[in-house]
């Protein structure tokens, strides 16, 4: 816990809006640790999603540098920060996002296919066996309910021991039983492979679950 | 390489699970350009082949050499005998068939036979009898419909250049019939010998006499054309053989055919109009795969390489049923298009037509997708965070758009290699892209327009949404108006070619053309003749000219085809005429012509425009072969010669000393009124001058009309492919907006909308949509036809409003009936339904 895996400076996001450009985030100095768990709140439109996007490579900073594993993620290519998400990060959705053409077992291999490992399926088969749902690997999205199709997103986002994880919202979208089962699942999954978390939510008790807890208002670090 | 392209073809597949769904256009619109061309290439095929199988039948020996206006000489006749294993002599020449009562008279197409015919084939006859029997004792056979028309049975007597002969049996099929090609009168076989004994062959006729040639197998017939040629340098022969028997036919079957795959190419552009729509909602379906599949790692080469495989899967499948379909097609309909061909075909899978059609089809496909598979690269991961809608579309990279071109070139390359004339292919591709782009621009002008007039409307909500839905992005409009507008578009003007054309030829040529072409007037017989047709009540005026016939040779003492290249002038032999002083109404346009009492050298009036087309100029030697004679004259001035009025217009007129003693016949037509008696007429003239051949103006309109028809049929049912291609799109681009109406809908019907104003305002803005398309198509189909006139007709054009409204009332009803069609299920769902499920 002593090295930074993320280090974000005077970051700056401007994005083009209907009725003109909108400062979504307006200077952001942020150090994350390697195995930290750290829970990001704010209200919404306070940029918490768009801090998340920055950290991933998702979106490229207006202004400012972000650096993931000592790389600056702006310096590199579409195709080059493809590669270093494969490698270092997973990422879960608020949505989901599953591919709707892809059985459960087939989505949870593709990181792993993407970056050419011979025993993906075998390997997603494990980690969706983990998660409890090993007998659902050959439905498609559609045939899963809600939590189900999150647990699978969780499988994907961990199958390839990425070091860095990065979940929006993940229970954003479900009940408060399932959300609290699927947030169980997470800190596990996360406690066991020492993965650095960070974590977007708007519900504090889920925040504080973290080792610390950054909250963001208007486009800033408000504390 | 390999890893990346086993994930790719991996995931493509496991994603083309989902099935065709928004691809379904994409291969029907493939599939129905490519059926066209495999169509045609398959007729075209089998046209081809039975030409090469049949070469003999339909020349009726392994090689013919005819001549005009003469027969052989000991000499040639001699020498041909000696090269062929057997030879037959044919002539061929018009006559009139006329009834013993005089009462019915027809033209007809005369071939007199000798003993061996036919050398090669059988003719089918009824009742069934050798040819031979038939002939015999002036015994005549005769076209089944020909006997029809003047009311003749076996057995009957007739006429033919006052000569009487027995009818024996009518003709069922002439084996080289179609090597004729196209006549303007039916046919009749009678015996040489009887033909000759009855003066129908005095000379100054005009007839082509043929020698027909069986040669022993194994005969080099390139060697042996060589060596009749070398034999007879200046003799006027003209040489055939099996290898292209039906050079007319074959001509007008592959020009037919390359003008429809002509036509098949603008179904697969109005077709690749909806591949490309379709490619692009299909990939705006799959973008938050592409999003998630890039946030996962995926590199752009894998993302494009998932794609592109399967939309090369998707083009092969498209391909594959175009083929199936344009094979199958023509083998089921092979009754119906054997019977309108002039020779037996055995229609079967072409495989240079298929290929052909596979090429076209990959081609275009690659065209039309190429764009929206760059765009793959516009797809950002952060989309999966938040809504960022489509964005602005910007332009794909330089090198996407420079693959495009080259694809684009390799089309245009391949039409333009494979065409028999270049200027067709790229006028006829060059229309297509123009009217792309001004479809485009026009599409491009009503989104504009609708946008700014939407907001005005205030007040009237059904109008505004119709114009709002028009000019939004997502609307459909571009890709109707494109596709829909181009088929109407060529709908548009092949109809405005297609009554400019009949206009000229059925109503301005009659208004303005002689009634009656009189040929075979021997030089005692001219004035008589042109005496009694001057005084008979009706006749307005009377022209005249003495006739012969001549190919020309050599320019300049050079061969003429290597000199001038292929034009029409040089092809086969053509009319030629002397005067010793200009023909009324002559313009001189260069030169002067020559005195009238001057016995000098030959001389030669060229008429201007060919004369500038070949090349030629004052003082040029021109070397004419007329009866097996060369003579060379000097070009001493070059006239007008306007031959859309159909009547007297030679390319070449000579000075008289020129032909001085050269045996001939004179020709005159016979301009008339409503009050002049045809039959008492011809019946004069068929009794004075029985070997005086009458050919109506009128009938050989309706022969060309009835031919016209045809094509125009032919023509058609291609341009009907355009049309299914474009409601194919028109259909797709409903379907694929039929979520957005749904929401639309429910929106509406929540805030208090009736059913019947939704209705209506969906039904305005198909309306209005199919109308631009409509309109459009009509003013580009009148720029075409005019531009077809003008240019390659050169004849005045005439907007036909008929066909114009009946295409923008046509257009219209179209995306009406589809937009209605699709709006009724949006109407029908349940608002809270659509609403809760867009949450």
């Amino acid at each position: 816990m002593t090295d930074r895996i993320l280090a974000l400076s005077g970051v700056r996001l401007t994005l083009a809006g209907n009725a003109g450009p909108v400062e979504v985030l307006r200077g952001i100095d942020l150090s994350v640790m390697r195995g930290e768990s750290m829970g990001l709140i704010g209200p919404s439109g306070s940029g918490k999603s768009s801090l998340l996007m920055l950290m991933g490579g998702l979106e490229r900073a207006t202004a400012g540098q972000v650096l993931a594993l000592g790389q600056d993620l702006g310096a590199m290519s579409e195709d080059a920060l493809a590669r270093f998400r494969r490698a270092n990060m997973g990422i879960v959705f608020q949505s989901f996002h599953l591919i709707p053409t892809l059985t459960a077992l087939e989505n949870v291999a593709l990181p792993l296919e993407l970056a050419g490992a011979p025993d993906a399926m075998a390997r997603a088969a494990q980690e969706l066996d983990a998660m409890g749902l090993g007998a659902r690997g050959g439905h498609y999205p559609s045939q899963l309910s809600g939590g189900e199709q999150q647990r699978v997103a969780l499988a994907r986002a961990f199958v390839a021991r990425p070091a860095i994880l990065l979940a929006d919202e993940p229970t954003g979208n479900l009940d408060g039983a399932t959300g609290a089962a699927i947030m169980d699942q997470l800190f596990a999954l996360r406690d066991r492979h020492g993965a650095t978390l960070v974590l977007v939510t708007h519900a504090p008790e889920l925040a504080a679950r973290c080792d610390r807890v950054v909250r963001l208002a208007d486009g800033l670090i408000a504390s | 390489m390999i890893a990346v392209a086993r994930t790719a073809l991996r995931l493509a597949l496991r994603d083309l699970r989902g099935g065709l769904r928004g691809l379904r256009v994409f291969v029907l619109s493939l599939c129905l350009g490519v059926a066209a061309i495999a169509a045609v290439g398959t007729v075209r095929g089998a046209i081809a082949d039975a030409l090469v199988e049949q070469g003999a039948v339909l020349l009726g020996g392994d090689a013919e050499v005819s001549y005009t206006y003469r027969f052989a000489t000991g000499e040639e006749r001699a020498f041909l005998q000696a090269q062929a294993a057997r030879l037959s002599e044919t002539v061929e020449f018009r006559s009139m068939a006329v009834t013993p009562d005089q009462t019915q008279r027809a033209l007809t197409q005369v071939r007199a036979v000798d003993g061996a015919y036919p050398l090669v084939g059988a003719l089918r006859l009824d009742p069934p009898m050798p040819v031979q029997q038939a002939l015999s004792g002036r015994g005549a056979v005769m076209d089944r419909l020909l006997a029809e028309q003047l009311g003749l049975s076996p057995g009957d007597g007739f006429d033919l250049g006052g000569a009487r002969f027995t009818l024996s049996a009518r003709i069922l099929r002439e084996p080289d019939g179609a090597a004729s090609g196209m006549s303007f009168a039916p046919r009749t076989i009678v015996a040489l010998d009887d033909a000759r004994s009855a003066n129908l062959l005095v000379p100054g006729s005009l007839f082509d006499s043929s020698y027909r040639l069986l040669l022993t197998p194994g005969t080099d017939l390139s060697a042996l054309r060589q060596k009749v040629e070398t034999a007879f340098p200046d003799s006027g022969l003209r040489w055939q053989d099996r290898r292209k028997a039906a050079p007319g036919t074959e001509m007008f079957l592959d020009r037919m055919a390359e003008f429809l795959v002509l036509v098949g190419l603008a179904a697969l552009a109005v077709g690749g109009i909806g591949i490309a729509a379709a490619v692009q909602d299909w990939l705006a379906q799959r973008r938050e795969s592409i999003a998630t599949l890039k946030a996962l790692g995926a590199e752009s080469r894998l993302i494009h390489a998932i794609y592109g495989l399967q939309i090369g899967l998707v083009t092969l499948a498209g391909i594959g049923l175009g083929l199936a379909l344009g094979t199958l097609g023509p083998m089921l309909a092979a009754p119906l298009i054997q019977a309108s061909l002039p020779l037996p075909v055995a229609i079967r899978p072409s495989l240079p037509g298929l290929a052909m059609a596979a090429v076209y089809g990959g081609l275009a496909a690659a065209i039309f997708t190429l764009w929206p598979l760059a765009r793959l690269d516009q797809v950002r991961p952060a989309a999966l965070f938040r809504d960022l809608g489509e964005g602005a579309k910007r332009r794909p990279g330089w090198r996407m758009m420079a693959a495009t071109g080259l694809v684009l070139a390799v089309l245009v390359g391949v039409a333009t290699a494979t065409s028999g004339n270049p200027e067709l292919v790229l006028g006829a591709l060059g229309g297509v892209a123009a009217a792309l782009a001004v479809l485009a621009l026009a599409a491009a002008g009503l989104r504009q327009g609708a946008r700014r007039i939407a907001p005005r409307l205030r007040g009237r909500p059904g109008l505004r949404l119709a114009l709002a839905a028009i000019g939004s992005p997502g609307g459909g409009t571009v890709p109707v108006v494109l596709a829909l507008g181009l088929g109407l578009s060529v709908l548009a003007a092949l109809g405005q070619v297609d009554a400019n054309f009949r206009a000229a030829i059925a109503a301005d040529l009659p208004r303005r053309a002689p009634s009656y072409f009189f040929i075979d007037i021997q030089p005692d017989q001219i004035a008589p003749f042109l005496a009694r047709a001057d005084e008979t009540p009706g006749v307005t005026r009377t022209e005249s000219a003495p006739m012969l016939r001549g190919i020309i040779t050599r320019i300049n003492g050079a061969d003429a085809r290597r000199v001038a290249g292929d034009h029409w002038v040089l092809r086969g032999d053509r009319g030629i005429t002397y005067a010793a002083t200009p023909p009324p109404n002559t313009t001189i346009t260069e030169g002067a012509w020559w005195p009238a009492k001057e016995a000098g050298p030959p001389q030669i009036s060229f008429s201007a425009k060919e004369g500038a087309e070949l090349g030629l100029k004052l003082g040029d030697r021109l070397t004419v072969n007329i009866l097996g004679r060369d003579i060379e004259a000097r070009i001493t001035s070059f006239r007008r010669v306007d031959f859309s009025t159909a009547g007297i217009g030679f390319v070449m007129t000579m000075n008289p000393a020129a032909l001085a003693g050269a045996p001939h016949s004179h020709i005159a037509t016979v301009y008339t009124d409503g009050s002049f008696d045809h039959s008492a007429f011809l019946r004069q003239v068929g009794a004075t001058w029985p070997n005086i051949t009458a050919i109506r103006i009128s009938d050989v309109i309706a022969r060309v009309t009835e031919a016209l028809t045809a094509i125009s049929r032919g023509v058609a049912l291609a341009a009907g492919v355009t049309l299914v291609s474009g409601a194919v799109v028109l259909i797709g681009t409903a379907a694929a907006g039929d979520a957005d109406r749904r929401r639309e809908a429910a929106v509406l019907r929540s805030l208090g909308a009736s059913r019947g104003q939704i209705r209506a305002s969906f039904a305005l803005r198909s309306a209005l949509t199919g109308a631009a398309a409509g309109g459009i198509a009509s003013a580009f189909g009148a720029l075409a036809g005019w531009a077809v006139m003008r240019f390659v007709m050169e004849a005045p054009y005439r907007f036909e409003p008929v066909s114009a409204l009946a295409l923008v009332a046509g257009g219209m009803l179209a995306v009406l009936a589809a937009g209605l069609a699709f709006a009724e299920p949006a109407l029908g769902a349940r608002p809270a339904q659509v609403l809760r499920a867009r949450d």
